[in-house]
C-alpha cells in the first residue's frame, strides 16, 4: 500500500519536474514575449452573433507590436466578373487561390511599413503584399495577379474576415516591462475552426520575437447536430427538411380553413 | 433577433428571412411562380452564400407550394392531369437541360449566350404579355382577332395524336403538348438555373388556353414536384440546404402563399396576367441593370446561379 502510494507521488512529481525544466529553458531559450488570447474559445449556439476577443501579453520595451490572426490555409474558388462586349458585365471564368487563409486580421502598433523592413514581411506573411506572395492564383501574368489580388481582398474586408488596423493595441510601461492588450471585434462570418494568434515584437525593422496562441471557434448543441447532420447524413436531413416543409405547408392551409380563409 | 444559421455559417435577423418569404409567398400564391428569381438574389444580398441561397429557397419553396396549392385546390383550381403531363415533360427536359449545359460550358462563353437568352426571353414574354393584356382590358374584340391569328397553330395542335380532354381546365390536347411544352421550359429552367414557374404560366396560358386561375393552381402543383426533387439533391450531393433559413423563411412564405391565393380570387385573369407581366418586366430590368452598371466587387462565391 505504502509503496503505491510512493509510486503515485513519483508518478506525479516526476512530471512536474519535466515541465518546471522545459518551462525554465523555454524561459530563457526565447525571450520575454508573452501572447494569451481571451475568449480562446468561442461556442457558436443559436443565438452566436460574433463575439470579441482580447490578446494580452508582455514584450520588451521599447518594441512595436503587430499581432496576425490567421485560420488554417487552404484553397478557395471565386467567380470573376468581367466586361464583355465592351459594356456587359458577367462571370468571366474562375480565381483560384492556393493556401490562403479564410480569415486574415492584423494589428500593428504602427503603420507596419513605418515599422518592418518588405523582407521581414514577406517571410512572416505579414501584410497584404507579403500574403499576395505567399498564395498561388491561377494566372501567371503579374499585372493580372495583382488586380485580381486586390479584389480578393476586397471581397473578403467586405465580408468582415479580413482586416487591418494600426494603432488599435495599447501599450503600457510597466517595471522595466511593456504591457500590450488589444481587444477586437470577432466577426460572425468567421467559420468555426482553429485560428492562429501571432504576436511579432518588431525592432529595427526586424521581428526580434514571435509567441503564438490559438482561438478555437465551434460550433456546439443543436446547430453542430444540425450541421454534421447536412454533412454527414445528407439523405436523411433532405428528406427531413422536405417532410418539415410539406407539413407546415399543409398545416398552414388548414389553419387557413378553419380560419374561413378559403371564402 | 439574430439566430444562427448552422449550414450558411452566417447569423441573420430574422425578421428577415421571414419578411422576404411573406412577400415571395404572397407572389407565389397570387400568380403560381415559386419566386426564385426574386428570393436567391436577395437572400444572397443579406449574406447567404449563393449556393446555400439557391438550394434553402427550393426548401422553402416546397412548403410555399404546398400551402398554395392546398389553397388553390380547395376551390377546384387544380388541374392534376395537366399537371401530371407538364411534370414528367419538365422531369425529362431537367435532364436534357443539365447536359445541354455542361455542352455549352465546354464551348466557352456559355454565360454569354446564356444570359443574352434569358434577357430577351424575359423581355419578349413580359412585353407581349403586357401589351395583350391590356388590350384586352381595354376591349374585347381584340381578343378575337388574337384567337383568329392563333388558329394556325391550334390547327397544328388539334392535328396531333392521343387528343385527351383536362376537364378541370375545360380544354382539349394531344398529351405530346403539355409534355414537351413541360421539357422545353425544363431544358430552359435547367440552363438558366431558376424553376421557370414564370415562362410556364404564360406557355399554359397562351398556348395550352387554359383559364388563368386554374393556371396558378396547377403551376403550383408542378413547382411542389421539381422542387422537393432539387431541395433532395442539393442536400444529398452539396450539403447546401440550410434547415434553420428554410423554416424561417417558410413560417413567412406558407402564410403568404395563403394571403396570395385568396387574394388572387379577387382579381380577374386578366389583372392576374398583367401584374404578372409588369413584375416579369421589372426583372428584367433588374437583369438588365446588373448586366450593365459596374459592380462594387468583382468577385463572387462560386457556385449557386
Amino acid at each position: 500500500m505504502k509503496y503505491t502510494n510512493m509510486l503515485n507521488k513519483t508518478f506525479v512529481i516526476f512530471p512536474i519536474l519535466i515541465a518546471l525544466l522545459l518551462f525554465v529553458f523555454a524561459g530563457t531559450a526565447s525571450a520575454q514575449l508573452t501572447a494569451t488570447a481571451n475568449h480562446d474559445h468561442i461556442t457558436v449556439d443559436f443565438f452566436y452573433h460574433g463575439s470579441t476577443i482580447s490578446v494580452r501579453g508582455v514584450s520588451d520595451p521599447g518594441t512595436d507590436l503587430i499581432i496576425k490572426v490567421t485560420s488554417e490555409d487552404g484553397n478557395q474558388t471565386l467567380r470573376k466578373k468581367g466586361k464583355v462586349g465592351g459594356f456587359l458585365w458577367m462571370n468571366v471564368g474562375e480565381l483560384e487561390v492556393e493556401h490562403v487563409p479564410k480569415v486574415y486580421f492584423l494589428h500593428s502598433t504602427r503603420n507596419i511599413d513605418d515599422i518592418l523592413s518588405r523582407d521581414e514581411m514577406n517571410k512572416n506573411v505579414i501584410g497584404y503584399p507579403a500574403l499576395e506572395k505567399y498564395v498561388k492564383m491561377n494566372t501567371t501574368d503579374e499585372a493580372e495577379k495583382d488586380r485580381w489580388f486586390n479584389e480578393f481582398v476586397k471581397f473578403k474586408e467586405s465580408s468582415n474576415v479580413y482586416a487591418t488596423s494600426t494603432g488599435k493595441i495599447s501599450l503600457m510601461d510597466k517595471d522595466s516591462e511593456q504591457n500590450y492588450y488589444i481587444l477586437t471585434e470577432w466577426p460572425y462570418q468567421a467559420p468555426p475552426g482553429k485560428y492562429t494568434v501571432t504576436v511579432y515584437a518588431v525592432k529595427d525593422k526586424k521581428v526580434v520575437e514571435t509567441a503564438t496562441s490559438n482561438v478555437l471557434v465551434e460550433q456546439v448543441g443543436m446547430v453542430k447536430s444540425f450541421a454534421n447532420m447536412a454533412k454527414n447524413n445528407a439523405a436523411v436531413y433532405g428528406l427531413i427538411a422536405i417532410l418539415a416543409a410539406l407539413t407546415a405547408g399543409f398545416g398552414v392551409g388548414l389553419v387557413f380553413r378553419k380560419n374561413g380563409g378559403a371564402h | 433577433m439574430y439566430l444562427y444559421l448552422p449550414v450558411a455559417l452566417t447569423s441573420i435577423n430574422i425578421i428577415i428571412p421571414v419578411g422576404l418569404g411573406l412577400i415571395v409567398g404572397l407572389l407565389s400564391g397570387l400568380f403560381g411562380v415559386g419566386g426564385g428569381f426574386l428570393m436567391t438574389p436577395l437572400l444572397i444580398m443579406f449574406g447567404i452564400p449563393s449556393t446555400v441561397a439557391a438550394a434553402t429557397d427550393s426548401n422553402q419553396i416546397v412548403a410555399a407550394s404546398t400551402s398554395g396549392t392546398y389553397a388553390h385546390w380547395k376551390v377546384g383550381n387544380v388541374d392534376f392531369k395537366m399537371g401530371l403531363y407538364l411534370l414528367v415533360g419538365g422531369f425529362a427536359g431537367g435532364l436534357v437541360g443539365v447536359e445541354f449545359i455542361k455542352m455549352l460550358r465546354a464551348m466557352g462563353n456559355a454565360d454569354f449566350v446564356i444570359k443574352i437568352t434569358y434577357v430577351l426571353m424575359l423581355g419578349i414574354v413580359g412585353a407581349y404579355m403586357f401589351i395583350e393584356s391590356l388590350s384586352s382590358m381595354k376591349k374585347k374584340d381584340v381578343k378575337e382577332v388574337e384567337v383568329q391569328k392563333k388558329s394556325r397553330v391550334r390547327e397544328f395542335l388539334k392535328s396531333l395524336p392521343l387528343q385527351t380532354y383536362f376537364e378541370k381546365s375545360g380544354v382539349t390536347h394531344s398529351i405530346l403538348v403539355p409534355i414537351f411544352l413541360g421539357c422545353m421550359v425544363g431544358i430552359l429552367a435547367a440552363i438558366m438555373g431558376v424553376g421557370g414557374g414564370f415562362l410556364m404560366v404564360p406557355i399554359m396560358f397562351y398556348i395550352l388556353r387554359m383559364p388563368m386561375h386554374v393556371i396558378v393552381g396547377t403551376s403550383l402543383f408542378q413547382i411542389l414536384f421539381t422542387c422537393i426533387e432539387v431541395t433532395f439533391l442539393q442536400s444529398y450531393t452539396n450539403h447546401t440546404v440550410d434547415f434553420t433559413l428554410a423554416v424561417l423563411l417558410l413560417i413567412g412564405s406558407t402564410i403568404g402563399a395563403q394571403v396570395g391565393a385568396i387574394f388572387g380570387r379577387k382579381l380577374k385573369g386578366e389583372q392576374l396576367k398583367i401584374l404578372l407581366a409588369v413584375i416579369v418586366l421589372a426583372v428584367t430590368v433588374k437583369i438588365i441593370f446588373e448586366l450593365t452598371l459596374s459592380p462594387s466587387l468583382l468577385l463572387s462565391q462560386a457556385g449557386g446561379h
